[in-house]
């Protein structure tokens, strides 16, 4: 079991990573960085996942609702040994490769689930959910993670009325809400509202935390109630696009995109510096 | 000869279909009474998923079902189904090629006096071109039962489109159904009728009635599996001279799509008629009304042919 500051560092690793990756080809990175520690501890600290036995019935399931986080997606399926990073970085856009800018079962069998088109990742989770319960698995969870723009999509609130109405316990959506969809802010382009508000209105358990910060989500994801448990947990993330990335940060023009080769050497540096100082290494 | 409401009969028969596998769960959006499937949900009620009015969320949540195993069958409306929920069908079911089976009833204009947005005159040409369905249409009793039991071992995802209309007993318990077949149901030489669902009981009275009147033999062939579709039946009909397809369809993108693309690929000439819904929407009306406006009754099926001789 991976330590804050080991999941801190593996989340740098991650960023690391995706920029590597963003320095060759355009990704969704702005999306990618704003759900990395929620990725990273998902992955490499809550899930039960063996990649040598991907059709484990005990198994927790993955569903990426936000299909363009594909490469932070890959990225972490690397960090437990599904294929390596350089797999990813390799691959990546490649004709006949596994990984691209959603997420493709057909070539990849660690996807549980295709996704791209939004609003179709967390509906499936929910028949995912209910079948888990249907063959007498109250041990296994379903974790899928949205966007905040996704929301708009009425698919997501269809499944969160079903969610409820089936008693869906072992169902957590995680809303990666980083406050910007690709035209612009979210409360400006749609209005949302808030989001949390909306899951509790609907009935779910809801928690929100700061969504890049690496202690938060471990706590709440230490405090979930347990799987065989009957109401959903939606965790809104509150996140900041492009996060770790400077020039990034809360931009819009940071939806996708590629750095440059001195982007990448300053970007990594300012990476290495934050986790150094904040460890006082 | 006594008739049937294939609806009735597939919501009733998958009480049985529960019986033969645990595996069968039903899902279904708040038409639950219209597609018959309180047997089931009362026999199965664990098995048995109402998402209310959601048909997006009832083809996703089947396909889920699927990821874990089951075998889902999914009703509602053919217009619902094949349009609302289009993307789920293509994304979610058949991407992922889940063992999704989609029931949809008020196939074409059988729908009637409910109007267009209750008819489904596209589904044929929606589901035919997404790829990895099985894209099937019951005429018969008997023959709905065999597909639904065909559907239990299939691989993949499945769409049954089925007319709210009676429809005549054609067959008998030994009907035999394939993926891609066909079944001729009278022999001739004359000319041929492709066709499927509500249709099929027309195209047998009309070349009954062209035998009885001219002696001539018109073989009729119940083109059930839409795709894949039985080449060979369409290519050996060609060579009657003489083709008329019949399908409560749009007549584009239906079965006459299908088979004129065989024969143009084919290279075949051949005196050629598509019998079906017209491209335009049209007031609602009782179904019978409609398919004698649009030629797809017994006298309008055997019109065409004599207009083809």
């Amino acid at each position: 079991m991976k330590t804050i500051r080991e999941l801190e560092l593996a989340a740098m690793n991650i960023r690391i990573q995706l920029l590597t990756l963003c320095n060759k080809e355009v990704i969704h990175i702005g999306g990618d960085l704003s759900v990395t520690d929620v990725m990273t501890v998902l992955w490499q600290y809550q899930m039960k996942y063996d990649p040598q036995n991907i059709t484990d019935e005990s198994r927790d399931r993955f569903i990426l609702s936000k299909g363009h986080a594909s490469a932070v997606t890959s990225f972490n399926q690397a960090s437990v040994g599904c294929f390596s990073a350089q797999d990813v970085i390799d691959e990546y856009a490649k004709d006949q490769g596994r990984f691209s800018m959603h997420s493709c079962n057909l070539v990849n069998p660690y996807v549980e689930v295709s996704t791209g088109s939004l609003g179709h990742g967390m509906p499936v989770a929910c028949g995912v959910a209910a079948g888990l319960r249907l063959k007498g698995n109250y041990t296994s969870r379903v974790y899928t993670v949205m966007g905040d723009g996704e929301q708009s999509e009425g698919s997501i609130w269809e499944a969160a009325a079903n969610a409820v109405r089936y008693r869906l316990g072992n169902l957590i959506a995680i809303v990666d809400n980083n406050g910007l969809e690709a035209d612009g802010r979210i409360d400006e382009v749609t209005g949302l509202g808030n989001i949390a508000d909306k899951y509790r209105a609907f009935g779910w358990n809801t928690v929100e935390i700061d969504g890049n910060n690496v202690t938060e989500i471990v706590r709440a994801f230490d405090e979930l109630p347990s799987a065989d448990s009957y109401l959903p947990t939606c965790i809104v993330a509150h996140t900041i696009k492009g996060k770790g990335v400077s020039f990034m940060e809360d931009q819009i023009r940071w939806h996708a995109g590629k750095i440059s080769d001195e982007q990448l050497v300053a970007c990594i540096a300012d990476l290495r510096a934050n986790y150094e100082s904040k460890w006082s290494i | 000869m006594s008739s049937s409401f294939l609806r009735n009969v597939i919501g009733e028969y998958m009480t049985e279909l529960g019986q033969k596998s645990d595996k069968v769960v039903l899902v279904n959006a708040d038409l639950a009474g219209t597609c018959r499937n309180r047997g089931f949900a009362e026999a199965f009620p664990n098995r048995s998923f109402n998402v209310g009015i959601a048909e997006q969320n009832m083809v996703s949540f089947a396909a889920g079902l699927a990821c874990e195993g089951f075998i889902p069958y999914v009703f509602s409306m053919a217009p619902f189904l094949s349009m609302r929920a289009c993307e789920q069908v293509r994304t979610d079911v058949a991407y992922g090629n889940r063992n999704v089976r989609m029931i949809g009833v008020y196939a074409g204009v059988s729908g009637g006096i409910s109007g267009a947005t209750h008819w489904s005159i596209e589904d044929c040409g929606i589901i035919t071109s997404i790829p990895g369905i099985l894209v099937l249409e019951v005429s018969d009793a008997w023959q709905a039962k065999k597909i639904l039991n065909m559907t239990l071992d299939y691989e993949g995802p499945v769409y049954i489109r089925v007319s709210v209309e009676p429809v005549k007993d054609i067959y008998c318990e030994d009907v035999k159904v394939v993926s891609g077949g066909s079944i001729t149901l009278k022999e001739g030489n004359d000319g041929a009728i492709l066709c499927s669902g509500v249709t099929v009981q027309y195209a047998l009275e009309a070349a009954e009635k062209i035998s009885a009147e001219s002696g001539k033999n018109i073989r009729v062939i119940d083109m059930y599996s839409l795709k894949p579709v039985d080449h060979k039946a369409v290519i050996e009909a060609a060579q009657t001279g003489r083709v008329v397809v019949a399908q409560d369809h749009n007549v584009i993108g239906g079965l006459g799509s299908i088979v004129g693309t065989i024969l143009a690929e084919e290279g075949l000439s051949v005196r050629f008629k598509i019998l079906g819904i017209p491209d335009r929407f049209v007031a609602m009306a009782h179904a019978p009304y409609l398919y004698k406006k649009f030629h797809l009754d017994t006298d309008g099926i055997k019109s065409e042919i004599d207009n083809l001789f």
